[in-house]
């Protein structure tokens, strides 16, 4: 961002006035970007300053953005009183579970339906298509009774029942079955005398690899940041998920916010962490979202 | 695509993960298999009163888990009515108003009290018959009473000195007039420490909960009661116009409070606000918060709410004795002093000694040594309670931000006459409408 | 062939079966707590027509709906096309990921950042315009005011899915077009908007209808900003996931909450509808 724009000023002539004009555009593009990236940055960047005050300063006006006399209290205080780390085991099984079971059913489901097009099975297949545009918040609350008729409320078996399967992954998979997926190597495979479930497995799932590698981590950071579900299912400290734990930690009588950041924070900076790692698949998940027609 | 460096590493993590997941559920089931009772509580700040109640029935039963988890009032509630309609669960101890566990008596969803302890309820040396009532249900005593919800108001003394106010107000036209002197402000004029902190905004009933107190110095109530279990509106009167037009003009024409100030107990720990009404709980949050805090107490005008909390005990049938054994232990003498000591709640029993308390801690005399005429009101024990105060306190937020309303008498009975309709019309669905 | 059976029967009890129990349960009155559940026909439709929680909420879900969407799109397609415009630039990366990460953030500590941003007498909002001579305003409890702070928390988090995808959509562009366009002189915001724009079009549509979707099923955001805390409450901004929940677990009327859930499905469908539609008419036309 030091890039001076009349370090060559001096210099004339019609291509690079030319150029020189293109590169003002473009550092003021940059400083443009770049004040917007901070500028999302930013709420995330107060959140982590405010778990390092003290309950003073919290208080303070005008507030401070780096606190002056950091301290670890609000850390220490969290992980003591609160049962955080359950909380964030309770979500990390929860969206694994989830993810297998998405990316399982996806891969299955998505291959029958790409590599059998019946018209039986196409009826089958827009029912499923159809579904995805309604909202789980929609029909949480029957689901909700069909947990409770199981009894798996307060576990992390009655969190999955929500989140079993994805149309969209379906949908996903079937796409890249019929274009990745030659029907000449399954025939071959099948002259061969091979059974469809080790086709499956040794020909097909590894042609799939790069869609179903975003499909878990998009089903993965669903199940992660699911809200409403889990809030209904588990009503018990034990059984809460990370976000239902931070957002009830809140209701009591009164509230401290810097643990309450301090909390948050410890959340925030894993998944984070976790997101720039896996960004590649990530992007390329989300990205194909977009390419339903 | 960059798919070749997170394919490889991609089974290393699975089982890291797996792996920890695995742990978690060992360890669940580990704690289930004790013998265990599960206490269910609406106040995070009663866990250390049923830990310490358990503490002591470990001398008889020292395999007893107990398991105490005291959540937020409205996702107790929640938990409740959905715990309870599912059946067949742990044997839980649980924490609810009178008035809220009608609902579940009516439908039979809660196991009524062994012998032992409906005499021990019913015995008038023990307890009122205000608290055996609520906790009964026609006749049949289904609860232990513990404690009670019961309001005073709270006023920092240094502020009062700093006004020059030596005596409590004693009526609400003196708590107005208290207030305007209370006030703290700014060089702009703006309010920065309230004279008198009402509650203005939030979700759900609180708000509804509140007015009703105010509106009971007035003579209104928000539910009247024909006496054979019927209720209608009680606030589209003179009482409730009083009552809404010391909130409006406290915050429009006055201006000693607004809906953004800091509110309610942690307000009055941190010197935002002059004087408030609250429940005892408070004497204890402000020993733990702010021990240095001068404040006292003062009975309300003319009298406070009282919603007693009782103790019931949901679970297998034939199991439930060790639930109705916590229950009876939380009353005995020595855990009734404990519970008023270090938490703060009313307990409900008459037949004991606080005074080693009250003593110690002057600010409980505004809760025990009222005047002979104080009256006391509770919430109605009917299905639809909760939502009429939701639905009543979303209208009083809307007109707590109406600065048309203030001084306006005629918008003020329009606004109570649409309000009370809307709760009728609530009492009417449910057939509960008094004509 | 078989082996998708496991799969339809997941399907069919997960999805299937509660999305038709919501439209049955909307016919009954349906109370947790009552033994009798009787049908009572379109009595529940009858009374939410003239209840005016659900009214409010109705109305305050579907100004942040649209007001998300009024934000975010333009927002996405700039910030897409300048991001595009400097993919080669050695903190493209970093834009991308800045502007997506509130996207994957876990909703309730990003809405926790938020309320204490917008806290009236603490938060970095109000200090930063009082800096600038401007008087602070009360955030979360004003009425207006309220519903503009959960649109823009919302706008923050939809923004990166947008920006995502149109960038995508850029990729997609063919360069030929563009080249032709600079030799006719076409300047770079011109052909922004002359080239880009109209065939970013059924992105833009698919774009829309997802905001607009999700900003129907707005819920965790309300929640936190302005929650049950008894100690800093801020005004409780009414929306239809909320109002569902309230009447289900807090009134106990299920079917009463499943007839407002069947209002929400029938408003999903139209937009998407809509959105095949406007999508069809662009191929014929």
């Amino acid at each position: 961002m030091t890039i001076s724009s009349d370090h060559n000023a001096a210099e004339h002539g019609e291509g690079r006035s030319l150029r020189r004009k293109k590169q003002i555009v473009d550092v003021s593009i940059d400083v443009f970007l770049f004040v917007v990236s901070i500028l999302m940055l930013l709420p995330l960047v107060f959140l982590v300053a405010n778990a390092f005050k003290t309950p003073a300063e919290m208080l303070a006006w005008p507030p401070t953005i780096i606190p002056r006399d950091p301290t670890l209290e609000n850390f220490s205080a969290v992980l003591g009183e609160t049962p955080l780390l359950r909380w964030i085991g309770n979500s990390l099984s929860f969206a694994v579970m989830s993810m297998i079971a998405i990316v399982a059913t996806s891969a299955i489901a998505g291959y029958i339906f790409g590599k059998f097009r019946f018209r039986s099975m196409n009826v089958i297949f827009a029912l499923f298509l159809a579904t995805a545009v309604v909202p789980f918040e929609v029909y949480m609350i029957p689901l909700y009774f069909q947990v409770k008729a199981l009894g798996l409320l307060n576990s992390t078996w009655g969190l999955l029942i929500g989140y079993l399967v994805m149309s969209f992954g379906i949908f996903l998979i079937r796409q890249n079955v019929i274009h990745a997926v030659p029907d000449e190597l399954l025939e071959a495979a099948r002259i061969d005398g091979a059974g469809e479930f080790w086709i499956f497995l040794h020909i097909v799932l590894p042609l799939l690899r790069g869609p179903l590698g975003a499909l878990s981590v998009l089903a993965f950071f669903q199940a992660w940041t699911a809200f409403a579900w889990p809030m209904i299912i588990a009503t018990t400290q034990s059984s809460y998920t990370i976000e239902v734990g931070l957002a009830l930690f809140q209701t009591g009588f009164t509230v401290d916010l810097g643990r309450l950041s301090a909390a948050s924070a410890t959340v925030l900076i894993p998944s984070i962490l976790l997101f720039v790692i896996l960004r590649r698949n990530f992007v390329q998940g989300v990205a194909s979202t977009g390419m339903k027609e | 695509m960059n798919m070749q460096s997170s394919r490889t590493k991609a089974p290393a993590r699975a089982t890291l993960i797996a792996g920890v997941c695995g742990a978690f559920f060992m360890s669940a089931m580990a704690s289930a298999s004790a013998e265990t009772l599960t206490v269910w509580s609406g106040y995070p700040e009663m866990a250390p009163f049923y830990e310490h109640v358990a503490e002591g029935l470990k001398k008889k039963h020292p395999d007893l888990q107990v398991k105490v988890e005291a959540i937020a009032l409205r996702e107790h509630e929640k938990r409740v009515a959905l715990g309870l309609s599912s059946g067949g669960s742990d044997i839980t101890v649980i924490e609810l108003a009178g008035s809220t566990a009608t609902r579940y008596l009516e439908n039979e969803l809660l196991p009524k009290a062994p012998d032992d302890v409906a005499s021990f309820v019913k015995d008038p040396q023990n307890f009122g018959t205000f608290f055996s009532d609520t906790a009964s249900y026609d006749g049949t005593v289904y609860g232990m009473p513990l404690f009670r919800g019961q309001g005073a108001l709270y006023y920092n003394t240094e502020m009062f000195a700093a006004a020059g106010l030596t005596e409590p107000p004693k009526t609400m036209d003196e708590y107005s007039e208290y207030a305007s002197k209370l006030v703290q402000r700014d060089a702009s004029g703006k309010a920065t420490v309230s004279g008198w902190s009402m509650r203005l905004s939030g979700g759900g009933q609180g708000i509804a909960e509140k007015f009703w107190v105010n509106l009971h110095q007035y003579g209104g109530a928000l539910l009247e009661t024909d006496g054979h279990g019927k209720w209608k509106a009680g606030f589209a009167n003179e009482a409730g116009r009083k009552t809404l037009k010391q909130y409006l003009d406290n915050i429009f024409v006055a201006k000693t409070v607004s809906p953004e100030m800091p509110a309610d107990a942690d307000a009055f720990e941190r010197g935002q606000t002059a004087m408030f009404i609250r429940e005892s709980w408070v004497i204890g949050d402000i020993a733990k918060k702010a021990p240095n805090l001068k404040y006292a107490t003062a009975p309300l005008p003319k009298g406070s709410i009282g919603l007693p909390t009782n103790l019931y005990v949901a679970g297998e049938e034939g199991k439930t004795q060790i639930g109705w054994e916590f229950a009876k232990a939380t009353n005995e003498p020595e855990n009734l002093v404990w519970l008023l000591k270090n938490v703060g709640w009313l307990p409900n029993r008459s037949n004991v000694d606080y005074s080693s308390v009250t003593k110690e801690q002057p600010a409980f005399a505004a809760f025990v040594d009222y005047p002979k005429d104080y009256s006391f009101f509770t919430l109605p024990s009917i299905g639809p309670v909760e939502e009429i105060l939701t639905r009543v306190a979303a209208q009083l937020v809307i007109a707590f931000g109406d600065a048309s309303l203030a001084g306006d008498d005629a918008k003020i009975d329009a606004f109570l006459a649409k309000t009370a309709d809307e709760v009728n019309t609530i009492l009417t669905r449910e057939g509960l409408l008094a004509k | 062939m078989m082996a998708i059976l496991p799969t339809l029967a997941i399907f069919a009890y997960v999805r299937l079966y509660p999305i038709v129990d919501t439209l049955r349960l909307s016919f009954y009155k349906w109370d947790i707590l009552s033994k009798r559940k009787p049908f009572i026909g379109l009595e529940n439709f009858r009374e939410l027509m003239g209840d005016h929680l659900f009214q409010s909420a109705l109305i305050n879900t579907t100004i942040i709906a649209f007001g998300v969407l009024i934000i975010t799109i333009p927002a996405a397609l700039v910030i897409a096309a300048l991001i595009f415009y400097r993919t080669r630039s050695r903190l493209s990366g970093f834009y991308e990921t800045a502007v997506f990460i509130p996207h994957v953030v876990s909703l309730v500590p990003a809405a926790m950042a938020w309320k204490w941003i917008f806290d009236a007498r603490l938060g970095p909002l109000n200090a930063a315009l009082s800096f600038f001579g401007v008087e602070p305003q009360a955030w979360l409890f004003d009425p207006v005011l309220s519903v503009i702070c959960i649109i823009v928390l919302c706008s923050w988090q939809a923004l990166g899915y947008a920006v995502l995808i149109y960038l995508v959509g850029f990729k997609n562009l063919p360069v030929s077009l563009y080249e032709a366009a600079r030799l006719d002189g076409a300047s770079g915001p011109q052909s922004f908007w002359h080239l880009s724009v109209p065939m970013l079009k059924p992105i833009t549509l698919y774009v829309s209808v997802v905001t607009l979707i999700s900003g129907f099923n707005v819920y965790a955001q309300a929640f936190i900003l302005a929650s049950d805390a008894q100690g800093a409450p801020g005004r409780q901004v009414r929306v239809l996931v909320l109002d569902m929940l309230e009447n289900s677990f807090r009134n106990y009327r299920v079917g009463y909450a499943a007839s407002e859930a069947v209002v929400l499905l029938a408003i999903v469908l139209l937009l998407t509808l809509v959105q095949f539609g406007l999508l069809r008419e662009k191929g014929k036309a």
